[in-house]
């Protein structure tokens, strides 16, 4: 019992890790851009189809880790300059028109790579004992691996010109136009790091989920779950959110079914917005 | 009379002609199968209604209105396959459900504004698809459940139901026409001009003694209204109920139509609606892939008109009360459209 739940924990934990990965694409989207993004879930969709590609073309698993977010950044940057920018500013346009990207991404990875869900073998194909249990290695490995690229994404933020030009962009846009900062040009970066990030946890999470082109209906609803329990544009809590709520899935589903421990995460979620709408970890209200 | 008021009466006009003639012109240019998809985008344009009554009028954006769909369809559903109860009293309770979930979620929702309650509302719709999903002896998940259609009224021993396709279709269109009657009534009234105020400026608002969170709780549960008419109508109209109507995309597809076909305008949602129905319809019988297409649709639309398609239709009469106004008074700026 105690071994099951321990597991189911660990598992959480790992899907959180990930998650924290995809939720902070939506965070720094939604933060810089004021772009609710409805096909967020479709970036991460298409990082686990561009995984499974590469490993088919050139059958090696870990190039996949290079070119999903290459081609997410990519993407994201033609999107914005062609569909978000002419919207930016109206939040209720942007939902439209990235509901529209969502059914266009969607479709477009139904004709390429077809309507049935595929699998990804692990490419560690060894187990750990665990609480008695073989684990899979690859599992650990994902964990690892979404956890320094979350640790590289914040030193980027706060170590390089870019990344400091973004946040001083979500800080104060004006100021930071009249300060030089090509603010346009930030615009397409962030929402190609977006999609990016969304891919990379796409590519990274390929073996442990189906490759479908419906993946991403339903990481979208456990991502803004944690950006909003994190705080609107509040980064560290975003990840810590995204974690926090998939370890408790992971706990309650050892006691229930999957559904149960869906429903009452979102019931936390809505204490969180009814009680705390700047987030478990502080932030600024917007 | 303007040039204008006198193009939009004779528009409303053939409008009303046509959706009067709809079971004997439809079947005769076309096919019967038609008829039915013009019966369904009468039930879906008044769920996009009921997204535009708060988006559009209060200024909320709610992305959870499949709940009260899904509550006014489950109404029905429950009501006729476990309590066999009649026509009447199911569509009664199909509506009163709506609300009343309308009521218990706006108590909490309306608190919140723009991001947060956009968020809000599609929690509380995902906690009871879920919900829905797991008591499945209820509701049948997924799968849904069916059922046969209780006759609607006898009247000197005949029989009026659903089962007669010309009474199903005209059914429908008095209900839908009523409730958008309603709206346009409620819209013109004081309440209505408080909701413009709210829209405008909440905090204006609420200086000049209007109460904010009272009539934004009235706006949601009239739009729980007519989102529980439209899901008991689409239960009629399918004999069944369903989870996946309930699901966030569902609601998602209300708010596209609602902004598509304009916003704030009471024709919009029925334009937007039709727009997305007729694409899906005429495209996929061609070609499995219409979603694409859709996207594309959806885009463009935001894009180059992003008042909607009811937005580029006053542009061009704007453009035609100027031509007419121009000629005439050269010297004057042009007044007010009358």
């Amino acid at each position: 019992m105690t071994d099951t739940l321990l597991l189911l924990a660990l598992n959480g934990l790992i899907w959180g890790l990930i998650i924290a990965l995809i939720a902070l694409g939506l965070s720094v989207i939604f933060g810089l851009l004021d772009v609710i993004n409805i096909a967020h879930g479709d970036f991460f969709m298409v990082g686990t189809v561009v995984a499974w590609f590469t490993l088919e073309a050139t059958g090696n698993f870990w190039i996949g880790f290079i070119v999903a977010p290459l081609v997410g950044f990519l993407l994201g940057a033609i999107i914005q300059r062609l569909v978000i920018q002419p919207v930016r500013g109206a939040a209720a346009l942007t939902i439209v028109a990235t509901f529209g990207l969502s059914l266009i991404l969607q479709e477009s990875v139904r004709i390429v790579f077809g309507p049935t869900p595929r699998r990804i073998l692990p490419p560690i194909n060894s187990t750990v004992q665990i609480f008695g249990i073989d684990y899979d290695v690859y599992r650990i490995f994902a964990a690892l691996v979404s956890m320094a690229a979350l640790i590289g994404f914040f030193l980027f933020l706060q170590h390089t010109k870019i990344g400091t030009w973004m946040r001083a962009v979500r800080h104060d846009r004006d100021t930071a136009i009249a300060m030089g900062i090509p603010a346009q040009r930030v615009y397409i970066f962030t929402f190609g790091i977006g999609f990016a990030l969304a891919a990379f946890g796409g590519a990274v999470a390929a073996p442990i989920a189906t490759v479908d082109f419906r993946g991403g209906v339903d990481i979208l609803p456990v991502c803004f779950m944690a950006v909003i329990i994190g705080g609107l544009g509040n980064l560290p809590g975003t990840a810590a959110a995204a974690i926090l709520l998939s370890f408790f899935e992971g706990v309650i589903q050892s006691v229930a079914d999957p559904t149960v421990a869906r429903i009452a995460s979102l019931v936390l979620m809505s204490a969180v917005l009814l009680l705390r709408p700047q987030g478990l970890f502080g932030g600024h209200v917007r | 009379m303007s040039r204008r008021t006198a193009i939009e009466r004779v528009v409303f006009a053939l409008f009303a002609a046509f959706m009067l003639s709809v079971p004997w012109s439809v079947p005769a240019v076309v096919s019967n199968f038609w008829v039915s998809i013009i019966t369904e985008i009468l039930i879906w344009s008044l769920f996009a209604a009921s997204v535009n009554l708060l988006l559009g009028y209060v200024g909320l954006l709610s992305f959870g209105q499949a709940l009260y769909f899904g509550f006014g369809m489950y109404g029905v559903g429950i009501g006729i396959d476990l309590l066999h109860l009649g026509f009447w009293p199911v569509f009664a309770l199909g509506i009163v459900a709506a609300m009343a979930m309308a009521l218990v979620s706006g108590i909490f929702a309306v608190r919140l504004t723009w991001h947060y309650f956009a968020i809000i509302t599609v929690v509380f719709s995902l906690i009871f698809y879920f919900l829905a999903v797991r008591l499945k002896p209820l509701t049948g998940g997924d799968d849904g459940i069916n059922f046969s259609m209780p006759p609607t009224f006898t009247i000197g021993g005949h029989v009026f139901s659903f089962t007669d396709a010309t009474f199903q279709y005209f059914f429908i269109l008095v209900t839908v026409a009523l409730c958008f009657y309603l709206m346009h009534r409620v819209i013109r009234s004081p309440l209505g001009k408080a909701f413009l105020a709210i829209r405008d400026n909440d905090v204006r608002a609420s200086l000049i003694g209007i109460n904010v969170y009272l009539v934004r709780l009235t706006a949601f549960v009239m739009a729980g209204f007519l989102a529980g008419v439209a899901g008991a109508l689409f239960a009629f109209f399918g004999r069944y109920a369903s989870a996946t109507y309930m699901f966030y995309q569902v609601s998602g597809e209300g708010v596209v139509w609602a902004i598509v076909g304009g916003a704030g305008t009471l024709f919009g949602p029925i334009i937007g609606t039709t727009l997305f129905i007729i694409i899906r319809e005429v495209v996929s019988t061609h070609w499995e892939h219409h979603s694409l297409i859709v996207g594309v649709v959806a885009i463009l639309v935001v894009i180059l008109a992003p008042n909607g398609v009811v937005g580029v239709w006053r542009d061009l009469l704007d453009r035609l009360d100027k031509r007419e106004a121009a000629p005439a008074e050269p010297q004057q700026p042009r007044t007010a459209a009358s």
